[in-house]
């Protein structure tokens, strides 16, 4: 089957052939104002920050708001298929069966919701600042790069190279803010340094992301290998960043002279990260200034 | 009943839908926004929905829209994926010159070719947004896109069926 190919066939049209030629041109002006563009986002990454916050403004509320939908819709098709056994009761019980299974899980879920929240507000009390706190909404699930969104931003207080963590563990720091919604790198990004100590003893480490949600985890001094599985890795606030002890990461593989740990915030799991103010207020400056890396 | 079988039956009057000439760099933004979905991923092994979109419509037809139109589509691109701005304004214009190129240079085509040249432009796409992605500070090894790279290009041939039936009803054929 030969398709006919519907080209740039203009003819003996003289307006045809200079529009082609001209459009031809734009398109060679595209790629060169692309490359220009391009270099200057790999060079200084902040330089777009004004409209890449305004661009992640416009779409975190609707990733926020598809997130709660599917989280609803999941619920309802779950609590849906527990209804189904009450079938055969009478129709009194089952109403009364479906009324009470109803509050039962508004119930819990409130209740469980509290927790988190209650966890959160612990949390909160004997860390150091807590800047904000928001849901996770979306992630960069098109790019080799690990990013998430989050759905504080400026207007909350919220500035690039902040720490976010959950209530379990650390989630990546901020290293872009809208006025609304920000974007985190996470810790098993391959860009994301985390100076870090293991739990066990205390030898000091360092976590780089692998970009595949698991972190590589390399001790400071060559020699022995120093970790075992199962060790918790956590912070060690060594340059200023990051507040110390927060967990990172759980060793599930050794390699010859490091690991490959599991990251203990899962940020798909976690309802609610916390952006905290960083360890050293000195170490924001340097963070948000340049060395931001996308 | 001889009335009946001589009425239309929506057979006349069936020209091209209005904004004909932006449905499909519509359709491009909207496969783009599927990047505002809330899924949080572990890994980036989705393939790149607007890409897929683009190199469907200009492997379908050479006059969907201008070729400089990429660029302002890549823009969108970066924008909403939260790609390092620029990547897809270059990597999308160059399709469309080398697409360009390709039309000049091949004398017929098939499904088998058209799916090939897909391939072939989805892994230059993924090597350049890898090469980006080291430039700037994360330098991932390559197996790393392999399964990006193979979803994206198994999941060609929906885009490109997506991009032949818009292309009928927006004509009204």
């Amino acid at each position: 089957m030969a398709a006919p190919v519907v080209g740039p066939r203009p003819g003996w049209s003289r307006r045809a052939q200079y529009s082609l030629f001209f459009g031809f041109l734009a398109a060679v002006a595209g790629l060169v104002v692309g490359l220009i563009m391009l270099v200057l986002s790999l060079v200084a990454p902040s330089s777009y920050s004004a409209v890449r916050g305004v661009a992640l403004d416009a779409t975190a509320p609707i990733t926020g708001v598809l997130s709660q939908v599917g989280a609803t819709v999941s619920g309802l098709a779950s609590g849906a298929g527990n209804y189904w056994d009450a079938a055969n009761q009478n129709a009194k019980l089952k109403r009364e069966r479906v009324a009470l299974r109803r509050q039962a899980i508004r119930a819990a879920a409130i209740f469980q919701e509290n927790r988190q929240l209650k966890a959160a507000l612990a949390l909160r009390e004997h860390s150091r600042e807590a800047v904000a706190s928001g849901r996770i909404v979306g992630s960069s699930f098109e790019s080799p790069r690990r990013f998430a969104v989050l759905s504080v931003g400026r207007s909350d207080g919220v500035a690039p190279g902040m720490p976010v963590r959950t209530a379990d563990g650390l989630v990546g720091r901020v290293i872009e803010a809208g006025r609304i919604a920000s974007r985190v790198l996470l810790v098993s990004d391959r860009a994301n340094i985390v100076p870090a100590r293991i739990l066990r003893g205390g030898t000091p480490v360092i976590s780089t992301g692998r970009g595949d949600g698991t972190v590589d985890i390399r001790p400071l001094e060559v020699g022995r290998n120093p970790f075992k599985r199962g060790d918790i890795i956590v912070t060690s606030g060594t340059g200023g960043l990051y507040p110390p002890l927060i967990p990172i990461a759980r060793v599930v593989r050794l390699d010859d002279d490091g690991a490959i740990g599991l990251p203990i915030a899962d940020p798909s799991q976690a309802s609610f990260a916390i952006v905290e103010q960083p360890f050293e207020p000195e170490a924001l400056a340097v963070a948000s200034g340049g060395e931001v890396q996308r | 009943m001889v009335r009946a079988a001589l009425q239309s039956r929506g057979r006349l009057n069936r020209g091209p839908r209005p904004g004909v000439t932006i449905i499909p760099a519509a359709s491009v933004v909207a496969m783009s926004a599927l990047a505002i979905l809330p899924v949080i991923a572990d890994r980036g092994a989705w393939p790149d929905f607007g890409l897929l979109m683009l190199l469907a419509w200009r492997l379908l037809r050479a006059d969907a829209w201008p070729a400089w139109w990429a660029a302002p589509l890549g823009f969108v691109n970066d924008l909403l994926t939260g790609a390092p701005l620029g990547l897809s304004v270059t990597m999308w214009t160059a399709v469309m010159l080398a697409m360009d190129l390709v039309d000049r240079r091949t004398q017929w085509r098939d499904y088998w070719i058209e799916w090939a040249l897909a391939a072939v432009l989805i892994i230059a796409a993924e090597m350049a947004e890898w090469k980006v992605a080291a430039w700037s500070g994360a330098p991932v090894p390559f197996a790393l896109m392999l399964p990006a790279i193979v979803i994206s290009i198994l999941a060609f041939p929906l885009f490109a069926f997506i991009a032949s039936r818009l292309d009928r009803w927006r004509l009204g054929q």
